[in-house]
């Protein structure tokens, strides 16, 4: 239910993407808003993004499991030896999903609501315990095996969040793996802990549309 | 035309200049955002650029070294366009090679490694490999482990990673190959990564990348996972060895064995005149043929009977000749009683063309003269005989074809020489790639 509006600190307009993205970052002027009932309130400034080289960009659009989808948001994390991206896709039905970006690889999960916290991995995340590579997990029935596990920081933001993303908020970040080619990711911010589950996957089986493109680069076929 | 359509005005070039704090040289930063790492390529100073600014983490430490392929060089493999943007040498402690990263924004990090023999394309998998029998089990096939983990050190750096790239970087890693590719794993850690490499074939990358062509050494020291360049030629060989073999053998069952073409008796006067007998016809069919004749006497008693032959021709009179002798001699001496000959002559002549040919036989029988007469032969029945023959029986019998077998022999031989030449050449080279497993 896309909601017509007004940033309550530069007055510009706003429309906020879906019912289940509650917070937005003011394309006008950065401020990081939330809407809380029928009212929003400004959480804060929301960092800009540095610039990379990401042939993501917001609006793109791709279909994933017969689904259409757009980018409307995105959170960009720091940990001490490198940098990702989370783009926020958002499919045709209201529905959300990320499209990880870490060193020019993509996964694409959603996140599992419920089961999550039954399992070993889940709940030692979520007891704030520290797990390593190579630990095995079960979620929602998958064995999986950690592959890697970090605390970040959360450097900026754009776009239509789920959540507002504060500079500086920290994360603790879990990557799995199986050998299906199916992926999760556990992340514990604050007192919560998330389940994402999904898959790699490569670009361009995503059949995207509206890429970014570089002076310098050639757009591959595949996204022409 | 609107705003709105024109956003190609603006695209943005990737590759971005910065200053190095060190040696003040322009460093071009490809793949912003992602990369952690940078050492400059003027003076290797090791720099941080995960923030806004480079971040001087080692001021120059090692020697230059120059990559065979420059930073900045693009080409396209395997239908992907790449940009080499970082390069390292890293060691095992026994061998070296050399891993160029390759970058394109639109597909991500690739490597291209060179262990000084052959180029391999790898890539990050995003699966893990399943754990099978011995190996792994990866797209369908089966991964032998190649030897047990061992540490890998880093040497040398230069251009861009993403991630905390420095020389005397040491990581854990375990070789798992079949032919044409390998499945390495990486752990240092914090990180477990599976890489798959994928050997090119000769040329390809320096076509790729434009740089001179290597030749690949026959002898030296084969990659892990370097196929054999005998295994096809090997295979090929041995089915068209087997195929020859069942030709051969199938020839060898249908083509007619010994024909008899006929069977005369003789009789040869004792050390009388030269008996002259013209026997035949002997009919052979066209092509070459292999024709016998035996003789048998089987009365012959310390004496022999020589035997020329003459195979004629009727038409052409072209004659093969040839000669042969009958014999059988026994005594008893201070050893006791013995014998010698059997009184048999069997002669063959081949590739004789075919046509109707007349055998002229001329065959003078003799006796021997025994040294002495103090070894007299209780047996002979030469002297006492009441009724000493004066002429002596001989059986000739010829036939045409066969003598395939020993052809068929050599044609095996024949067969089998190249398939097996191959599986030598194959197994040797087996041998060389699999030496390091035995070494440690």
């Amino acid at each position: 239910m896309p909601a017509d509006t007004n940033c309550p600190q530069c007055g510009a307009g706003l429309r906020f993407r879906s019912a289940d993205l509650a917070a937005k970052v003011c394309p006008h002027c950065g401020s990081l808003v939330v809407r809380e009932g029928e009212g929003l309130r400004r959480v804060g400034e929301a960092a800009a993004v540095p610039d990379d080289v990401s042939p993501l960009q917001l609006g793109v659009r791709g279909t994933a499991d017969d689904a259409a989808f757009e980018l409307v948001g995105r959170v960009r994390w720091r940990w001490t030896d490198g940098g990702w991206s989370e783009w926020l896709a958002l499919f045709e039905g209201g529905a959300h999903g990320w499209l990880s970006e870490a060193g020019g690889r993509h996964m694409l999960t959603r996140p599992l609501g419920h089961s999550g916290t039954r399992t070993t991995v889940v709940r030692s995340v979520a007891n704030g315990n520290a797990v390593k590579p190579d630990d095995e997990g079960r979620i929602d029935g998958v064995p999986y095996r950690v592959t890697d596990a970090r605390d970040a920081w959360c450097v900026g933001s754009e776009g239509d969040l789920p959540f507002a993303a504060v500079a500086g908020a920290k994360v603790y970040s879990v990557d799995l793996v199986n050998p299906q080619g199916l992926c999760a990711s556990v992340q514990r911010e604050g007192g919560r802990t998330e389940v994402y589950v999904g898959r790699f996957v490569m670009l361009e089986e995503l059949a995207p549309h509206g890429l970014r493109r570089f002076d310098d680069w050639p757009l591959p076929g595949w996204a022409a | 035309m609107t705003d709105a359509a024109a956003p190609m005005a603006s695209a943005p070039a990737t590759t971005r200049a910065l200053t190095c704090p060190n040696c003040g040289g322009t460093v071009a930063l490809r793949a912003a955002g992602l990369t952690v790492t940078l050492v400059c390529e003027h003076c290797t100073t090791t720099l941080d650029v995960t923030g806004g600014t480079p971040k001087l983490v080692e001021r120059a430490a090692v020697a230059m070294r120059r990559p065979d392929i420059a930073l900045g060089t693009r080409g396209t493999l395997r239908g992907t366009l790449w940009e080499v943007v970082g390069y390292q040498e890293r060691t095992d402690g026994y061998v070296g090679w050399s891993e160029y990263l390759l970058f394109n924004p639109y597909a991500g990090y690739s490597y291209l490694v060179d262990d000084r023999r052959r180029y391999s394309l790898g890539r990050v998998l995003d699966r893990l490999p399943e754990v099978h029998l011995h190996g792994l089990w990866h797209r369908a096939a089966s991964h032998t482990r190649f030897g047990d983990p061992y540490e890998v050190k880093t040497d040398f750096v230069l251009g861009e990673f993403p991630w905390r790239a420095r020389v005397g970087e040491t990581v854990t890693e375990t070789d798992y190959v079949r032919p044409g590719t390998m499945l390495s794993t990486e752990a240092n850690g914090a990180e477990r990564t599976w890489t798959e490499l994928t050997m090119l074939a000769p040329g390809e990358a320096e076509r790729a990348f434009g740089v001179a062509p290597r030749r690949v050494p026959v002898s030296g020291r084969p990659s892990p996972h370097e196929p054999s360049p005998y295994a096809d030629a090997m295979k090929e060989a041995v089915i068209v060895g087997i195929a020859a073999t069942l030709a051969v053998i199938g020839v060898a069952i249908f083509t007619p064995g010994q024909v008899r073409a006929f069977r005369t008796d003789l009789l040869v006067p004792l050390d009388g005149a030269t008996h002259t007998a013209v026997v035949g016809p002997v009919e052979l069919p066209a092509g070459a043929s292999r024709v016998t004749v035996s003789a048998d006497a089987a009365g012959l008693n310390n004496q022999w009977v020589d035997l020329d032959y003459s195979l004629t021709h009727r038409k052409t009179q072209a004659s093969y000749d040839v000669y042969a002798t009958a014999e059988r001699y026994s005594g008893t001496d201070t050893d006791g009683r013995w014998t010698e000959g059997n009184g048999r002559a069997s002669t063959a002549m081949s590739s004789i063309p075919g046509g109707s040919y007349d055998l002229v036989v001329e065959a003078s029988a003799h006796k021997w003269e025994k040294p002495g007469t103090s070894y007299a032969d209780p047996f002979a029945s030469t002297a006492a005989g009441p009724a000493a023959p004066t002429e002596m029986p001989v059986t000739l019998t010829v036939t045409r074809g066969g003598g395939f077998f020993g052809n068929a022999v050599l044609a095996l031989i024949l067969i089998w020489a190249w398939p097996l030449i191959q599986l030598a050449l194959h197994m040797g080279f087996e041998q060389r790639r699999r030496a390091p497993l035995s070494e440690d």
